[in-house]
């Protein structure tokens, strides 16, 4: 039995605005006399948008209302109502995402784009979902290996590493290929970014707007660009200067990296041997590309190419936003979709403690949520869980939940659980029993998240058996 | 079965068959060694390991792999005895003998009985099909599935009428699975149905069940849905596994597509507390939608 829900995923980047539609298939691959297993088996981008230059009505604010023409414009092409549309994301990228009115026009979108259509929350989750979206994961799993990806964009790179599949490690800086703008017509240069600008102070490089810049001196800075970007990932000795461009937190580097993949729109230039008009976009791009091509992270990393270069992100955003939880579940009542839950997550040691202390670290970290004196966020706890937990475990589990969790279900109508392995539905069913039936219980199992994390919950699919999951990952920040 | 002394003089009768009557004396002598080993083991078994708690899944035997990772997590995905290596065209030694092993668990799982303390544990009365041994119920999968008249009265006696779900226990091929499984699975479906406000009836347990006694059960309690938690052919990747046979109002010669299924029941298939959850959705969506087997669309 297959189903399929459609997603959409839409890349509001420095420089450039896209679309794709994919569709995700569903399946149950288990045999008909065993226990469910829905799983994602199949991902199809069944449509395209152009690429548009991002709609700008000055150098720190969007035109909101043109993003929305743009986006609605290219619903109708593909021939799709806001209303099919049954996940997907929406990322506001690199500089643009500090943009004055970023908030609004999320707002807007959220409104238009679909029920279950989020909005991104920060570069990291960015970096993952373009590493995503190239094919470095799967290159990492089809390998066996680890990837690093470097989203080279026109404001900002996204780097994440993928190790057999999972995410390791990322990070993001503020190196982008649209960080220097010309005017086609006088070559002055009309733009260089505040942190660019002081780079090339420091360096006495004369770039500045409303002046010429020599090409020489452009192409120092890309080199210098191009070394920050070999200091984020240890080819050489960090400055100063690294922990200005730096946005996140720095890699951790505690591994060894088997292949790097370029995506963005820098990418092709990296990739592409030809020669090209250096200034054929009027910025910096292609000179920053030459600089990566002569870096050393050409020489001393094997580089192959991903899938997806240019559209990483957005592909990123469209097909891989989206996970489902594990087929036996609990939920009482659709009070989905819920959005922007907050984790607490409970490490494998304190899984451990006894039942006193395990109750006191959950009730010390749903602390964390307290608005002010009285009231709490709405929280949802999550735990490793066991692999063949007996019957009588499950029910000290439960027990200690709801104890620790006593605050939120006196404040809330909600408890929200997060299980890593397969025992959602009878600690659900056990919550449910132990709460007597007086809060609504949704335990969901097969979801890794971690402290820092959030969670969008939507409407279940394939009969009710799973539920798509949307771990927004700001983990690697804290 | 064959016991060991009968064994013993069919070697005997054949081997003076053979004129090989020398061979006679050897062979006592050979017991001899035997025994006095087995004297010896029991002083040094406390060292030994149980072979059959290597975990498969996590052995591989090839000397020095060209991909050890690769090799891992192909195994990771199934129990089958692959990266095993050989000794020449056959298999080694560790591998021969963990086969050997792994049957030995399957045969105790089929010919061992369900523990009376599990029963009164779980506070399950029993009744027995018209079987009256391991080896009539092997035999005889005829007598496997029907009651005397006797025992259906202990039913109609002990059990709660027309219950909306009636479940009970049967051993079927594998006590070990119910001794596995039972003490997990049954509270969590109990608890289950309480969630979906279903009435289940009084459990119990069937000595010597093959699957379509439970149509009898039906009948006779006057359930709407019968379900039977029944221990499954044992393999050699385990011996514990269960399964749940469902079917809502089942009739004696019913066709076997009525029934639903929930297989695989072990801790290396579905954890037995999760299967009791989900086993409690299936009988709730068989009372909704009065149908089971091929006619439930889930």
């Amino acid at each position: 039995m297959r189903e399929s829900i459609l997603s959409v995923g839409i890349d509001i980047g420095t420089s450039t605005t896209q679309l794709i539609f994919s569709r995700i298939i569903l399946e149950n691959k288990a045999s008909g006399a065993s226990v469910p297993r829905i799983q994602i088996v199949g991902k199809e981008i069944i449509y395209r948008s152009r690429i548009y230059f991002t709609p700008l009505l000055s150098q720190s604010e969007i035109d909101t209302d043109g993003v929305m023409r743009i986006i609605k414009q290219e619903y109708k092409s593909a021939g799709l109502l806001p209303e099919e549309i049954g996940t997907g994301a929406v990322i506001i990228t690199g500089e643009t995402a500090r943009k004055e009115n970023a908030a609004q026009l999320l707002q807007k979108l959220s409104g238009f784009a679909g029920d279950f259509v989020v909005a991104t929350a920060g570069p990291d989750l960015e970096a993952i979902l373009a590493g995503k979206g190239a094919g470095a994961e799967q290159i990492s799993k089809d390998k066996n290996c680890t990837v690093m990806n470097l989203d080279i964009g026109g404001g900002t790179t996204n780097i994440a590493v993928f190790n057999n599949g999972e995410v390791i490690d990322t990070t993001c800086l503020d190196i982008g290929g649209r960080l220097i703008r010309f005017n086609r017509h006088t070559g002055k240069t009309d733009y260089v970014s505040p942190k660019i600008k002081k780079l090339a102070d420091e360096m006495e490089l004369n770039i500045g707007s409303d002046r010429k810049a020599e090409i020489t001196h452009l192409k120092t800075i890309t080199r210098r660009m191009s070394a920050i970007l070999e200091e984020a990932v240890g080819l050489r000795e960090k400055t100063p200067e690294f922990r200005m461009i730096l946005t996140t937190r720095e890699l951790r580097r505690n591994y060894s990296v088997d292949f790097v993949t370029f995506s963005g729109g820098v990418a092709d230039y990296i990739y592409d041997k030809n020669e090209y008009d250096l200034f054929r976009y009027g910025d910096i791009g292609i000179l920053l590309a030459q600089a990566v091509k002569e870096s050393r992270l050409m020489t001393m990393f094997t580089i192959t190419k991903p899938l997806e270069t240019l559209n990483a992100t957005v592909v990123g955003a469209g097909s891989y936003s989206m996970e489902i939880s594990g087929s036996t579940i609990t939920f009482t009542q659709d009070v989905f979709p819920l959005k922007n839950i907050p984790i607490i997550k409970m490490t494998p040691s304190e899984e451990q403690l006894d039942g006193g202390s395990f109750v006191g670290k959950i009730r010390e970290k749903v602390r964390w949520f307290y608005l002010d004196d009285k009231s709490v966020q709405l929280v949802a706890i999550a735990i490793k869980g066991i692999e063949n937990p007996t019957f009588l475990r499950v029910r000290q589990i439960a027990e200690r939940i709801i104890s620790g969790m006593e605050v939120i279900t006196q404040q809330h109508p909600l408890l929200i659980v997060v299980v890593e392995h397969d025992m959602a539905k009878v600690l659900g069913q056990t919550l449910y029993r132990l709460l007597e039936y007086k809060k609504e219980v949704v335990c969901i199992d097969d979801i890794k998240v971690d402290n820092g994390d959030y969670i969008d919950i939507g409407k279940p699919l394939a009969n009710n058996r799973v539920v798509p999951v949307v771990v927004k990952t700001l983990v690697f920040n804290s | 079965m064959i016991s060991e002394k009968e064994l013993k003089s069919v070697i005997e009768q054949v081997l003076e068959e053979l004129g090989m009557a020398s061979e006679k004396n050897k062979l006592n002598n050979s017991q001899d060694l035997a025994s006095q080993k087995d004297e010896e083991s029991q002083v040094s078994d406390e060292g030994l390991l149980d072979i059959t708690e290597v975990d498969l899944k996590k052995q591989v035997l090839v000397p020095d792999p060209e991909n050890l990772e690769g090799l891992l997590k192909i195994k990771e995905t199934t129990p089958a005895r692959i990266g095993v290596w050989r000794a020449g065209p056959r298999y080694k030694t560790e591998t021969l003998l963990r086969f050997r092993a792994d049957h030995a668990v399957a045969m105790d799982a089929v010919f061992t009985d369900v523990s009376e303390e599990l029963l009164s544990e779980m506070d399950l009365f029993s009744i027995q099909t018209m079987c009256n041994n391991k080896d009539e119920y092997l035999t005889r999968p005829d007598l496997g599935r029907k009651f005397g008249e006797e025992a259906l009265q202990v039913v109609k006696n002990s059990c709660v009428k027309n219950p909306q779900v009636q479940i009970y226990v049967s051993d079927g091929l594998s006590s070990t699975a119910i001794d596995a499984n039972i003490r997990d699975i049954l509270p969590a479906i109990m608890q289950g149905l309480e969630g979906y406000g279903v009435k289940a009836g009084t459990p119990f347990f069937v000595k010597y069940g093959r699957v379509p006694a439970m149509d009898v059960i039906s009948e006779t309690t006057g359930a709407e849905v019968t379900c039977v938690l029944i221990g499954e052919r044992p393999g050699l990747a385990t011996g514990e596994s269960m399964s749940a046979y469902m079917a809502y109002k089942a009739t004696v010669n019913m066709p076997e597509a009525r029934r639903t299924v929930v297989s695989n029941i072990h801790k290396g298939g579905t954890a037995a507390v999760e299967a009791g959850a989900h086993i409690a959705h299936v009988l709730k969506q068989m009372l909704d939608k009065k149908a089971s087997g091929l006619d439930l669309k889930m």
